[in-house]
């Protein structure tokens, strides 16, 4: 987890403490919270926060699926997640906290695989920086899904997203 | 010379060659093609994902190539199927 200091603003800004920047990246065995996911990036300099949340499908090309299991390599998923929320605050200076929680393990149907929550002092930024984070997440951190079906067969999924998938 | 690497595999590749991880003596000085020919001599079964994989070199992805690669004693090379995160 990094966190960056803002520097500048008036003189009245400067006199009050500013709080500071949040980038927070996570992996989790257990369900994810949406609650504590919006808690991370909520900011009393904000007036919105974007939120995104991934969930899982039941069904793929008419087979029922049972569960979802994730892996991941975690310290490189860390290293590239904090790569795509320095080209975030690049793009979009003004957004303040960014929190990306991702769940590992086994993952039963309909629930949350990955939240995303960014705030900024206005609505546009945060909303664009939420839909840029989650296609950068399919591109390069490297997590994988399987879908386990009914008939116990399974298939590693394939982001059309990812440059070496055969989807793509 | 070579170096004392450990090799893991996810997903797939975990699958296809029953290890999560292995140490692998390789070169030093290699390109990310050749480390693909050396993993695919030690485990045929990778073969699978020809076409379909990239390598992750100390947490760095590398597309399977001519790039000249250093490699050193602790070093991590990864063998990364398409991503299916989010």
């Amino acid at each position: 987890m990094s966190s960056r200091e803002e520097v500048g603003g008036s003189m009245e800004e400067r006199s009050e403490a500013v709080e500071p920047s949040r980038d927070l990246i996570g992996l989790s065995s257990e369900p994810l919270s949406i609650e504590r996911v919006y808690s991370s990036a909520v900011s009393p300099s904000c007036g919105a926060v974007a939120l995104f949340i991934g969930t899982t499908r039941e069904h793929f090309e008419g087979r029922r699926v049972i569960r979802l299991e994730y892996e991941a390599y975690d310290p490189m998923v860390q290293s590239e997640l904090s790569a795509v929320c320095r080209d975030i605050r690049a793009r979009w200076p003004m957004v303040k906290h960014i929190c990306i929680q991702h769940r590992l393990g086994l993952v039963t149907v309909a629930e949350a695989s990955v939240a995303i929550a960014i705030s900024s002092p206005h609505r546009g930024e945060a909303q664009e920086a939420v839909g840029y984070c989650i296609n950068a997440l399919k591109a390069s951190a490297p997590i994988w899904k399987k879908e386990v079906y009914e008939s116990e067969e399974s298939k590693w999924k394939e982001n059309p997203e990812c440059g070496w998938s055969g989807n793509s | 010379m070579t170096a004392r690497v450990t090799v893991l595999y996810f997903a797939k590749s975990a699958e296809l060659t029953g290890h999560r991880s292995e140490v692998v003596p390789l070169p030093v000085a290699t390109s990310s093609c050749q480390l693909w020919a050396l993993l695919l001599e030690l485990h045929p079964s990778l073969a699978a994902l020809q076409d379909q994989v990239v390598l992750a070199v100390r947490q760095q992805y590398v597309a399977l190539g001519d790039q000249a690669l250093l490699l050193a004693d602790g070093d991590e090379v990864a063998v990364v199927p398409p991503l299916s995160g989010g």
